[in-house]
């Protein structure tokens, strides 16, 4: 009797397990598909934040972030194409200063932050995303400061797209991409190796940017026409196919980044 | 006062008709969002930051959509998609470049929730494939978010 209650028990837990597994189990997925045929139905590429490659390269060794972090001022803009692409640019700051865990310097970020979403008419959108970032520096809380950058540069960019300014949107995204890559490749040159060159192969990003550049004839700027030209000069470096990023063109890429970055950055 | 019983009868059953066709007709990507967040918030607690952008749209029952990722070597990724409409069924699976399935063999499929996970082998682009297998709506609305670690 005993076997046969513990064996009617066994049976129950054996059935919730199968009932469940034929729940979450999933039906085997084709080994492989012609991307060709599905070339119509692409949807954009989400850029990724400058965090998700600092985490990767955290991984390959220890990383002196301090040397990193910047939290001067800068200089003001009044073209709205200036200040989002700053606007970029300081939010990368930002992550640079959480991964070298320097509370004072993510505060005056988000403060910069703010401002600059002022100069673009989109401040109220993140009041409270800055507000967060200081209350987390303030604990050292920095899962929580990453998390209110990343909500405060797509609250940002809701707000741009929602009054169809989606090509300011595009241009914070690209900022932050443009630091994010002068970091990596200063790191990268400084203690070279393949993996950490590796991280740069993101050719079809780059295309992405080309692409969304070309369609801004009335952003007549230099600035935009620079990194427009300067895309044009990293590409070969970083579209090597199954190659290896050489240790000069690592370098190439942060001499052109950190060009483009002083550009963005400065008034001259 | 049998007749304004009636009358009220099949008043209350035509607002509750309106509101459930309200619902329906206002549901939206946003709410797929939502599911899609839910299935990702077990991960949180393992260390996965999930991305506040995402994806979304609506699918035809069969229909598939690609969305394209950069993904980093050294990271690991979760990709969570969810729907609104729970009598639907929806998967999503990663390639690469070439075409080739590239997964890890622990991605699940729930309902109106999906997930695939992925610790790439080299740095760039992946495909991301999204469909809606069954569904007895016309549309469904999908939603799409990852997260990394």
């Amino acid at each position: 009797m005993f076997s046969f209650t513990k064996f009617l028990k066994l049976g129950a837990i054996a059935l919730l397990a199968l009932s469940w597994c034929a729940q979450a189990a999933r039906p085997p997925a084709p080994q492989r598909i012609d991307i060709k045929q599905l070339s119509k139905k692409v949807e954009d590429v989400v850029v990724p934040l400058p965090n998700e490659v600092f985490g990767a390269l955290n991984k390959l060794g220890s990383v002196n972030w301090k040397e990193y972090v910047r939290s001067s001022k800068g200089s003001n803009f009044t073209e709205r194409p200036r200040i989002a692409l700053l606007l970029g640019t300081v939010i990368a700051d930002g992550f640079i200063a959480v991964q070298a865990e320097d509370a004072p310097a993510v505060k005056e970020i988000g403060q910069r932050v703010q401002t600059l979403a002022r100069g673009i008419g989109v401040e109220r959108s993140i009041t409270q995303h800055a507000k967060a970032i200081t209350e987390a520096a303030d604990k050292r809380n920095w899962e929580n400061v990453r998390q209110e950058l990343d909500r405060t540069q797509n609250s940002v960019q809701q707000a741009m797209n929602e009054v169809h300014d989606e090509k300011l949107s595009q241009l914070v995204s690209l900022g932050g991409w443009l630091r994010g890559t002068q970091v990596l490749t200063a790191v990268v040159t400084k203690h070279f190796s393949d993996q950490g060159a590796e991280l740069l192969h993101q050719p079809d990003l780059l295309v992405y940017f080309q692409t969304r550049l070309q369609a801004m004839p009335e952003f007549n700027l230099d600035i935009v026409r620079e990194i427009q030209t300067a895309l044009g000069q990293v590409k070969p470096l970083i579209d090597v196919g199954i190659a290896r990023i050489s240790p000069e063109a690592v370098k190439k890429i942060n001499e052109i980044t950190t060009r483009l970055d002083y550009g963005i950055v400065t008034r001259e | 006062m049998r007749t304004f019983l009636s009358y009220l009868n099949r008043g209350s059953l035509a607002i509750a008709l309106l509101v459930v066709m309200a619902r329906a007709s206002f549901a939206s990507v946003d709410d797929a969002q939502s599911f899609a967040l839910q299935a990702a918030e077990p991960y949180v607690k393992e260390g996965f930051q999930v991305r506040e952008d995402y994806w979304g749209g609506d699918l035809g029952s069969g229909e598939k959509k690609a969305v394209r990722q950069q993904l980093f070597k050294g990271n690991e990724y979760w990709f969570w998609m969810g729907t609104e409409v729970e009598r639907a069924r929806i998967s999503v699976h990663i390639y690469d470049s070439d075409g080739k399935l590239a997964e890890q063999s622990d991605g699940w499929e729930k309902g109106h929730f999906a997930a695939a996970h992925i610790i790439p082998k080299s740095t760039g682009s992946y495909f991301i494939i999204v469909a809606v297998e069954e569904s007895p709506e016309e549309r469904t609305h999908w939603a799409l978010v990852y997260g990394f670690r």
